[in-house]
């Protein structure tokens, strides 16, 4: 049946190596890279006064810190638009045709955009088992601004050069044939009604982070600030139309990499037609403003009851004042009539024994969490540092005195990139 | 070899039912009913050295009596590890096993481990305090009691790292504690939400804090004939406090009658509370326990009356638990002394 | 009005909004702010802007309604609840600040303000 809506097919091609060559290809599972065209693509903006590129392996004892986002190389090979839209392609949409997946790599940027900023990647040891990326084949970007640029110049010349070197990456893949192919489909309401009438209807709520410089998400180019609750198809995501311009805290914020491989999408898609219907996406952002949050929040149960969805799962980003929109969230969707399952973290305090979140209500009653963030982690030195450790100290999660002497770093999970993930993104959790 | 001592009721022990829960404890060397099945699980890793067997009925009737006795045999026998139970749904078995348990390991300062079903009397009131693993509700559940309770006590007696409430098998007792689920968080939301959806039962991984919501009575239907009494968090006492409310984590209330006081002054009353500058209070306590007004709005007749009697307690610091016992306790006074309404005033 | 310890935001926008400048720490600009909402001011930003904890930064600013009306409850509610979250978390020392990180933490601090202010 020839459905409307959006339906695409995500080839993947594993990669299980990367090295420096000559030439820049993909070969049996390993991705080879032309560092020098890589570093010619950074300094394309001339902000940066130099650039350099380095690998992180599985296994290998490296760590990679401040970082600041993780990137998928991913390439539209059939169908309209280009990945990250709005970014760095044209605004068309996306979400439908063919689209081709380096599994199993990551592009990351490193850089002091701020002195405290956070997020260190382990890729052996205790710290790798609180991130993805100890498990994914890394091409880290280390690129030192020119002098005396401000902050936000250069938080945005960093993003950018995350985003154009994974295309260039995408770009190598292109013409390959997948090793698997998954294909998502997302119907029309009303085809979707009619095709699973019997089936429980779902919408998966996604809550933005969106507060300022290092706190920002965009969506095809958009600042989230700036949006209104709305709809996405979640095949869009999966081409880049939300990207991440923040990295505090490194523990529950978002990176690319999570936007493009949304773990809720993918398990709801993984129900589709079998035990629920899932009807699509609702974005919305979180505020500073009250008023905004409140705006907002009206404006998801909203549409979430327009919908006609039976339930909604709702993923939070961030700590504390978006506990506010989460509750806020969660209960004008329940006075719907429509239930709710929450994804969140915890600030429990070291102990455990803090309350959790920073606000709560009695509706909140289907929770899972993916950890508490305040649990503090012994960090073993590593042979090698990419990046800047000294920052160590100053991190969200560090403390006086947490870079010892010998290399090792006590710290709470905080610091961990993706460590406390509340899109549900890994297995931690806690009781 | 860890040397383990073992605590239970009469009906356990086999002694008889409720027509035994009078008897005294009594040791017994090695184990017991149950105690068999838990000494199995330790294989030769432990061994229950003596098994101690109390009367509900005496246990909760002499308290202090029975916890010294208890302890003192505890004390002699020098265990590794003191298990209670398991008591199931049986509620002064419950509350016998949570409090023998919390006195030895404050006391002797022993690993402890106790087991009850949820809703138990006796786990509400000690799941926070020591680790009190989740039984069935009934004996039937002695095996799968065991499964959960002899791999965390032969911990706890070694002094191994304890994992989440859910990983060990004990009740969530408010520490949050992380760990590897075998499934991921998004996974976890999605199976969730089918369950919520179907209401079917499900468990969240982070329950809300406890809100304790009270429903507000309607409102006083003739304000003025009906009798009003004043209540305080605000510490205020007859000068000199004489009962000596202490000024922050209040252990009691006060009582005092204020029969013809039309004011309070300087020199008959004070604030006992220490979580605010006294100063103010001090000079004119009406400003806290406002007598004063009360006794105008009586002449005016905008009120019936003012009850005799004030209660008085100190915010400061006072546990919730306490102050919800005070006021059940003297709710039930203002209520037999005929009062439609209190004023609470706090700090 | 800004309730601030930032003087970055302080000098950037004390003759264009009424700002209370607070000589003191993270706590004392929530505790100010309690003041003012007992006073009957509208809280207008989340005083817990920022995923930059509060043990972690010492800057905090927080915007609240210039008029003053009757107590407004969900103000109480976010203030009370944010002071207890703040309390929550373990205290550090700021010692390891160098002059260009306390000025980070006065630019975060300022952006996320602005993110109020512009709308």
């Amino acid at each position: 049946m020839e459905v409307n809506g959006l339906k695409l097919e995500l080839g993947y091609i594993f990669i299980k190596d990367i090295q420096f060559a000559e030439k820049s290809k993909v070969e049996n599972g390993t991705l080879y890279v032309n560092k020098e065209e890589v570093k010619a693509i950074i300094l394309e903006d001339q902000n940066f006064k130099s650039a350099d590129v380095e690998l992180a392996k599985p296994g290998e004892s490296v760590r990679i810190m401040p970082v600041k986002d993780v990137i998928e190389p991913r390439v539209k090979v059939e169908g309209p638009g280009g990945i990250f839209p709005g970014m760095v392609s044209k605004v068309e949409t996306v979400g439908s045709g063919k689209t081709n997946v380096l599994k199993g790599a990551a592009v990351i940027t490193t850089g002091k955009i701020v002195g405290f900023q956070e997020g260190i990647i382990d890729m052996t040891g205790p710290g790798a088992e609180y991130t993805p990326f100890s498990q994914t084949n890394n091409l880290v970007l280390v690129c030192e601004p020119i002098e005396s640029l401000k902050q936000h110049e250069h938080e945005k010349a960093l993003r950018f050069a995350g985003y154009k070197v994974a295309m260039y990456l995408g770009e190598l893949a292109k013409n390959m044939t997948p090793d698997q192919v998954d294909t998502f489909e997302t119907p029309t309401l009303v085809e979707g009604i009619k095709m699973y009438p019997e089936l429980p209807r779902v919408a998966y709520v996604c809550m933005l982070q969106s507060q300022g410089l290092m706190h920002d998400t965009y969506v095809y180019g958009v600042d989230a600030k700036q949006t209104i609750s709305t709809l996405i198809y979640p095949t869009e995501m999966m081409d880049g139309a939300i990207v991440s311009g923040n990295c505090v805290s490194a523990c529950d914020k978002n990176t690319t990499y999570h936007h493009l491989n949304n773990p809720v999408v993918h398990d709801l898609f993984a129900e589709h037609g079998k035990t629920l219907n899932f009807v699509g996406v609702i974005i919305t952002n979180e505020n500073v403003y009250l008023a905004d949050k409140e705006r907002s929040s009206n404006w998801s149960a909203k549409l979430a009851e327009y919908l006609g969805v039976d339930g909604v799962i709702v993923s939070e980003e961030g700590f504390g004042n978006p506990d506010t929109d989460l509750i806020m969230n969660c209960k004008k969707i329940e006075n719907k009539g429509i239930k709710t399952v929450l994804i969140t973290d915890e600030y429990a305090g070291r102990d455990g024994t803090s309350q959790s979140l920073a606000d709560a209500d009695v509706r909140a009653n289907a929770v899972v969490t993916g950890g508490n963030a305040n649990e503090v982690i012994e960090l073993p030195p590593m042979d090698k540092i990419i990046g800047h450790v000294e920052v160590a100290d100053v991190i969200a999660g560090g403390f006086d005195g947490s870079l010892h002497a010998d290399g090792s770093i006590t710290a709470e999970l905080q610091v961990i990139t993706g460590a406390t993930n509340e899109m549900g993104f890994n297995k931690l959790s806690a009781r | 070899m860890l040397k383990v001592v073992h605590y239970i009721n009469q009906f356990f022990a086999n002694v008889g039912g409720e027509e035994m829960a009078h008897i005294p404890a009594e040791l017994r060397e090695g184990n017991v009913g149950p105690g068999l099945a838990f000494q199995q699980a330790f294989g030769d890793e432990a061994q229950i050295v003596a098994t101690i067997v109390c009367g509900d009925s005496y246990f909760n009737e002499n308290m202090e009596e029975a916890q010294k006795t208890i302890i003192n045999m505890v004390k002699e026998l020098q265990p590794d590890l003191f298990i209670a139970g398991p008591a199931f749904n049986a509620g002064r078995y419950g509350v016998a096993c949570g409090t023998i348990a919390k006195a030895v390991k404050d006391q002797l300062n022993i690993p402890v481990l106790t087991g009850m079903y949820k809703e138990n009397p006796g786990a509400d009131m000690f799941k926070t305090s020591l680790y009190v693993v989740s039984t069935k509700n009934s004996a039937a559940g002695m095996r799968d009691a065991v499964k959960k309770m002899a791999p965390l006590a032969l911990k706890l007696a070694k002094g191994e790292k304890i994992g989440a409430s859910s990983e060990e098998g004990y009740m969530p007792n408010g520490i949050r504690k992380n760990f590897f689920d075998t499934e991921r968080g998004s996974k976890r939301a999605v199976k969730m939400l089918l369950s919520k959806l179907a209401d079917k039962e499900f468990e969240t991984e982070f329950p809300m804090p406890d809100f304790d919501r009270v429903a507000p009575n309607p409102a006083v239907k003739d304000i003025t004939k009906a009798k009003i009494a004043l209540v305080t968090s605000g510490g205020i006492v007859p000068k000199g406090n004489p009962d000596h409310i202490e000024s922050s984590s209040a252990s009691k209330y006060g009582k005092y009658d204020i029969d013809g006081v039309m004011d309070l002054t300087e020199a008959t009353y004070e604030t006992a509370h220490g979580g605010y500058d006294p100063v103010y209070a001090n000079l004119d306590p009406d400003r806290v326990l406002p007598v004063d007004i009360l006794r105008e709005f009586e002449k005016q007749g905008k009120i019936g009356s003012l009850h005799r009697y004030f209660y008085t307690t100190v915010g400061n610091g006072t546990a919730v638990k306490s102050a919800k016992a005070f006021a059940a306790k003297f709710a039930q006074e203002l209520k037999a002394d005929g009062v439609d309404a209190v004023i609470l005033t706090s700090t | 009005m800004i309730i601030t310890n930032n003087e970055k935001v302080y000098d950037k926008y004390k003759d264009k909004i009424k700002i209370i400048f607070v000589q003191g720490g993270f706590k004392d600009v929530l505790v100010k702010t309690r003041d003012k909402i007992h006073e009957g001011h509208e809280l207008l930003t989340h005083p817990l802007s920022s995923s930059v904890k509060p043990n972690e930064t010492p800057f905090k600013s927080v915007m609240i309604s210039d008029d003053k009306r009757s107590l407004n409850l969900d103000s109480l509610y976010i203030i009370e609840n944010s002071i207890m979250t703040y309390d929550n978390f373990s205290k550090h020392k700021f010692g390891m600040m160098t002059d260009q990180i306390t000025e980070d933490f006065k630019l975060i601090d300022l952006t996320v303000l602005e993110s109020a202010l512009n709308i």
